[in-house]
């Protein structure tokens, strides 16, 4: 890739169709036609500490969107995908409007978040072009890097179960050829050329544009020129066009069951209620919990992939915690298991003594319910990215550990009546035990509404245009039931504990957790480029 | 298969094969399902700037589209229909069998019985009613030699002289214009003209959305030239105002006051060339009286411009060593279309801008091969811009076609507003729809189904079934479309082009030249009219011989001309460069331009303009571009555009669904798009979409002398749209 793309251009056997890169000189009768007589790449090679960039000239763009059609014809992608999107933007007030189009693709950023939260290193910075490469065997299509990249770039195909993304057309770049996008600009106003990143870190101001968010976060090192007479303040005419994301249900019960595991196991140490039945029920959750996690990604088959990189990525650390988690509670409830076999079991014939002493089988508990937390944050710090703002909120952490504490807290109560009436299928004689105390779930119930309130008031007096459009979306006819139903549910889940009623408590608490996961994951709007009035709010 | 679906669901398989790059050895690194392994080079059937391409095709499909590099007209650039027109030849919904209506259903027949059925209702008709009961509306979407075959086939094999096509709903104004001024139909200009004008004048053409791939003339204008000044006369600020060096945001229909009043202002500031006025053409002093009256405080009171902004245009235009004034349907779709051309016509007539480099007023043309009808049709001209009128031209044709002279007719027939009139009064009892869509297209939708349900029998011959217009038929006659044909199309330059054959028609499709030989067969005028032949280059090539002469000679011309480069201008690069033009005396004339109101003006009840265009992504009805997934997915719905200072009257919101209310009938559950691009008072809808179709609200007002529909102002009131339960 060191070579000079002008030079292999040149060289290259290819049709003229692609000549575009030629200089007039050589071919003075090919070239009398051509818009730009200069070439669309960069003419010399790249040197250390440089890599390649587009160029945006918002001046010439005339929003024609032959980039878009050419892109999906040179990547071979359905309509549904387009990893080069023009957006329009306008402003003023007639007949002194302005409107204005962006087009981009990737902008391969110097921090690129994609990168660092992929939990299979499915991306590279290539170390040569700068180009922030996809490998799609690699990819195990959990979606992490789309809600990572704040320009809504990588697109999940459903079709493939794998993320895709713009490569700056870099197998047309190693044949010496401009991208698709560039090749097919009428106007000449996409175009490559060389950036040095140390001074571009210093100084991207000119990556910045109207319609699309800050550069600084990830760097992004496309160059935009805008125009100058623009005085109107120019904004995204897209706003409107605020679509509900997808639900991810998947991720709604997984979480959900983890953290009513977790919650429940944590009650059930503090309040010395660890009964093999009752274990035997939390494994029970815990699994159905963890096995539905895979159905969320593309590619369920290669889910131990996710492992692969949890020194850098929140998702492998949460796939870590969660299966740690999963070893330490197996452990803990087969050896409780075989505790209370052998314990029944000597009566009738003496089985050799197997089972870990009591000593050691509590700990093995507790640090099933320290992965679990861990693993509960750890999934929480996966939703903490900028480029969903109303994600990126401390309420989120809050809410996964108070949904652990109200599931856990109704829910022991429920595992333990249901494995003492199992017990005493068998055993008729065992005395009652004392009931569970109300006052957790309560306090659970309460805190969990605290916070679903004092987060849906930051996001409606916020600054940012994101979080507004969360509220705006929560007030639709189609979610707005379904926020009132969680808001009320978790109510009812404190009222029914307070009354004792842990069968009630448990089903409102799950109705409500479930219920405010989905709005979490339906609601979030993410930062994105800004997109044409009819195309706006999808990919 | 479950196997399959199951390495699916699992993620062991990701369609790698599928989604794979490869190498094709021309255009280099691209997905493999894009690989060709032949290459033909065809000219875009979209619009009518006439795009160079090469289609790629493996195993007998057409996969990628390119640019064709060495084409002049666009040197490998397409927009976004063309870059994906081949995805158009395997779309769902194309038409692959003949249908006749039995029992008020669409039945699947042989060609043999569709003949039949048409040519027996037709005789029926046409014997109790006279021969002219039948009306033929035809297209710009045929290859030239179709057209030739068509206007022999209808006016003297059919004998009906009540044949027009859809290109009088869109450039039968520019051609009226022209012959008024000029004594013939013609552009006199090239594209190359809009790289060395210094002043590029637009009037009523946003070229940006509707003919992208000329934006690039003017940025290499000025790249070649700092001082070229690019100026959009629009009252919306559309992409091409934007992409203007100034904007003349005029009133709607104050065109021509713009045009007197800059008339005024170079006769007044002596920047018009007296010498080209005396030698070339005739009634200076008539007009120079009549714009007199044009002063710049009225024409500023008229259109809503400055006067320092009239004067600045006037200066610009007169000052200008070439300029070039380009329109398109701004000024064709009025009651006032023709003069419009003719007062454009005037200004470079009085300026000598005609004939020069850079010089020269100059129609955008919309459909592929709207030239092609113009110049070989036999609607509103006999073949060749020869006039019915004439008793030469007439007898030059009858001695071509070794016919009795009295078998041409002597006037033209009805034009195509005029068709659907009588179908409605009842003079018309027989309809035949070529290759168009009215039921979208037309103005004043009910009128239109009025007439479509008024006839006893309604052909439509399309390429895709059903189309809302088809829904109406008594038979439906499935046709090949671009890419499946082979013929010419002429472009807006004058530029004949090639299209080629890519693969076959699907089904029992049949392309519309060998329907029109059929149907010739069965009437048993085959060998009279058609002698001998078998492919559309017969056709060409009596064509050659027919144009032999006239101002649009393709005599010389042959098809390996064309496909040798990249297509040839008739007339050369550009007309009237002697300065003698197609009347008597060869000189060209000045007319003198009222500037009317146009005819629906707002009120009180109906308080808002309503202007209608397109957008990028769609042609026409959308009959082609909604079938391409990537097009349809760019632009799925209509909109209305409105000033926020309306929207606040209206208590509207964005994004609320609206009905736009005429008096005619009214659009229902549009979106509210609340924008600046739209001068207060006025509205703006795209007509693209069946769905939400702005022809229940348009005018079914006409042009007296071309006939042209006024799309582009009608009155109407916008409310919010109430679902209700049914």
């Amino acid at each position: 890739m060191s070579l000079p793309l002008e030079e292999r251009a040149r060289v290259a056997t290819m049709h003229d169709i692609v000549r575009l890169t030629e200089q007039e000189q050589d071919y003075p009768a090919a070239n009398a036609g051509l818009l730009s007589p200069l070439p669309l790449l960069p003419s010399r090679p790249l040197r250390e500490g440089e890599q390649y960039r587009f160029h945006f000239n918002m001046t010439k763009c005339i929003g024609c969107r032959s980039c878009e059609i050419a892109c999906n014809e040179q990547n071979g992608n359905p309509a549904s995908i387009q990893w080069r999107r023009v957006g329009e933007i306008e402003g003023g007030t007639y007949p002194d409007t302005h409107r204005h189009y962006l087009s981009m693709g990737c902008n391969h950023c110097l921090d690129a978040e994609c990168l660092k939260g992929c939990p299979v290193a499915a991306y590279t910075k290539d170390p040569v072009t700068g180009i922030v490469l996809h490998s799609a065997q690699a990819c195990i299509g959990c979606q992490y890097c789309v809600w990572n990249c704040p320009y809504s770039v990588p697109q999940f195909n459903a079709e493939r179960g794998v993320v895709g993304k713009c490569d700056m057309c870099h197998g047309r770049l190693t044949d010496g050829l401009e991208p698709a996008c560039v090749n097919a600009c009428p106007e000449a106003a996409i175009e490559i050329e060389i950036v040095n990143k140390t001074a571009w870190r210093i100084d991207y101001a000119a990556a910045e544009s109207p319609g699309m968010p800050a550069a600084g976060h990830t760097i992004s090192t496309t160059r935009i020129t805008l125009p100058t007479a623009a005085s109107a303040r120019l904004e995204r005419v897209d706003t409107g066009h605020i679509r509900p994301e997808h639900a991810h249900l998947s991720l709604v019960y997984m979480t959900t069951m983890i953290q009513a595991a977790t919650g429940a196991l944590l009650a059930a140490l503090v309040a010395h209620r660890t009964s093999p039945l009752l274990c035997l029920l939390l494994f029970v959750v815990a699994a159905i919990g963890l096995n539905i996690s895979v159905l969320h990604l593309g590619r369920p088959a290669y889910a131990w992939r996710a492992l692969k990189m949890w020194r850098r990525s929140w998702l492998s650390r949460e796939v870590l915690c969660f299966g740690l988690f999963f070893v330490a509670l197996s452990l803990f409830t087969t050896a409780n298991c075989w505790a209370g076999l052998n314990s029944q079991a000597k009566h009738v014939l003496s089985l050799p003594a197997l089972a870990l002493p009591a000593a050691t089988l509590q700990p093995i508990g507790w640090l099933a319910a320290v992965l679990g937390i861990a693993g509960t944050l750890a999934s929480a710090f996966i939703y903490l990215v900028p480029a969903r703002p109303s994600w990126n909120m401390v309420h989120t952490p809050l809410d996964f550990l108070l949904s652990a504490a109200l599931l856990g807290t109704a829910l022991l109560p429920c595992l333990d009546w249901l494995a003492r009436h199992v017990a005493a299928l068998r055993m008729p004689a065992t005395q009652p035990a004392p009931a569970l105390p109300v006052w957790p779930t309560v306090v659970a119930a309460a805190l969990v509404l605290t916070n679903q309130f004092v987060r849906l008031m930051r996001l409606r007096w916020s600054a940012q245009f994101e979080h507004r459009a969360t509220v705006s979306l929560l007030g639709t006819h189609a979610l707005r039931p379904a926020l009132l139903a969680s808001l009320m549910s978790a109510t009812a889940a404190g009222v029914f504990a307070l009354c004792g009623a842990f069968g009630f408590a448990v089903v409102m608490a799950f109705a409500s957790v479930l219920l405010s996961r989905y709005l979490f994951f339906v609601s979030v709007v993410p930062l994105n480029m800004a997109l044409t009035f009819t195309g706006g709010g999808k990919h | 298969m479950l196997w399959q679906r199951l390495r699916r669901t699992l993620g062991l398989d990701t369609l790698d094969d599928e989604y794979r790059f490869a190498d094709d050895p021309r255009v280099g690194h691209i997905a493999a399902s894009r690989v060709a392994e032949k290459w033909v080079k065809t000219t875009c059937g979209y619009c009518s700037v006439g795009c160079g391409m090469l289609v790629g095709l493996r195993e007998g499909k057409a996969v990628t589209v390119r640019g064709n590099p060495d084409h002049p007209v666009n040197r490998g650039k397409l927009c976004p229909k063309g870059l994906s027109e081949h995805h158009i030849l395997d779309a769902p919904g194309r038409a692959t069998q003949p249908l006749l209506r039995k029992h008020g259903k669409l039945e699947p027949v042989s060609w043999d019985e569709a003949l039949q059925a048409m040519l027996g209702a037709f005789q029926r008709i046409q014997q109790k009613y006279g021969a002219e009961a039948l009306g033929v509306i035809s297209t710009g979407q045929l290859v030239t030699e179709e057209f030739y075959t068509l206007g022999k086939l209808v006016q003297l094999g059919l004998r009906t002289r009540n044949f027009d096509g859809n290109t009088t709903l869109c450039m039968a104004s520019a051609v009226s214009g022209y012959k008024l001024s000029f004594g013939s139909d013609g552009p006199p200009g090239s594209y190359s003209d809009m790289e060395t004008a210094d002043v590029i004048l637009l009037i009523g053409a946003n070229i940006a959305d509707n003919h992208p791939i000329l934006c690039q003339r003017l940025e290499r204008n000025r790249m070649r030239n700092a001082n070229c000044t690019v100026i959009a006369v629009d009252p919306r600020v559309t992409k091409t105002a934007m992409l203007a060096d100034v904007h003349l945001p005029v009133k709607p229909r104050s065109d021509i006051a713009l045009l007197n009043g800059i008339a005024h202002i170079l006769i007044r500031d002596g920047l018009i060339d007296h010498d080209y006025i005396q030698q070339h053409t005739r009634h200076f002093d008539e007009f120079a009286a009549y714009v007199a009256g044009f002063t710049p405080q009225h024409v500023a009171q008229v259109t809503g411009l400055s006067e320092e902004q009239i004067t600045r245009t006037a200066h610009l235009y007169g000052k200008a060593k070439a300029a070039f004034i380009g329109w398109t349907m701004g000024v064709n779709h009025s009651t006032q279309g023709a003069v419009t051309v003719t007062a454009i016509n005037n200004l470079a007539l009085i300026t000598g801008n005609l004939g020069r480099a850079g010089a020269a007023p100059f129609s955008i043309t919309g459909q592929c091969n709207a030239m092609g009808t113009r110049e070989a049709g036999f609607t509103s001209a006999l073949p060749g811009y020869r006039k019915f009128d004439d008793a030469e031209h007439r007898r030059q044709l009858a001695a071509l076609w070794q016919i009795d002279e009295a078998r041409i007719p002597t006037a033209r027939g009805l034009a195509y507003p005029d068709i659907i009139e009588g179908a409605v009064t009842g003079s018309i009892k027989a309809l035949w729809f070529i290759a168009t869509n009215p039921v979208v297209s037309f103005p004043n939708y009910y009128v239109l189904e009025h007439a479509l349900r008024n006839v006893e029998f309604l052909v439509v011959q399309d390429g895709f079934h059903p189309t809302p217009t088809s829904d109406f038929a008594h038979l439906v006659l499935p046709a090949a479309i671009w890419g499946e044909k082979e013929g010419t199309y002429t472009n807006s330059e004058r530029r004949i082009s090639k299209a080629n054959v890519l693969v076959p028609p699907p089904g029992e499709a049949r392309t519309d030249f060998d329907i029109f030989l059929a149907i010739a067969e069965k009437l048993g005028l085959r060998e009279e009219l058609f002698p001998g032949w078998t492919s559309t280059h017969d056709a060409y090539a009596e064509w050659q011989r027919v144009s032999a002469g006239r101002m649009c000679d393709y005599s010389g011309i042959s098809w390996r001309q064309i496909e040798e480069e990249g297509g040839v201008q008739w007339g050369g690069e550009r007309l009237y460069a002697d300065g003698h033009f197609a009347t008597a005396d060869g000189r060209a004339t000045l007319h003198c331009v009222p500037c009317l109101p146009f005819q629906e003006q707002p009120d009180h009840e109906y308080e808002l303009v309503l202007n209608t265009g397109r957008t990028v992504e769609h042609w026409h009805t959308r009959t082609k571009t909604a079938a391409v997934p990537m097009l349809n997915n760019m632009v799925p719905t209509a909109w209305l555009e409105m000033n926020p200072v309306d929207a606040q009257r209206l208590q509207l919101r964005p994004h609320d669904r609206i009905n736009v209310i005429s008096r005619r009938s009214s659009v229902r559950n549009l979106e509210l798009r609340i924008t600046e691009i739209v001068a207060p008072g006025q509205v703006f809808m795209p007509f693209h979409f069946a769905e939400t179709n702005s022809n229940r609200v348009t005018l079914g007002a006409f042009d007296p002398i071309s006939r042209e529909p006024n799309f582009k102002q009608c009155a109407v009131r916008v409310e919010k749209y109430v679902r209700t339960l049914h």
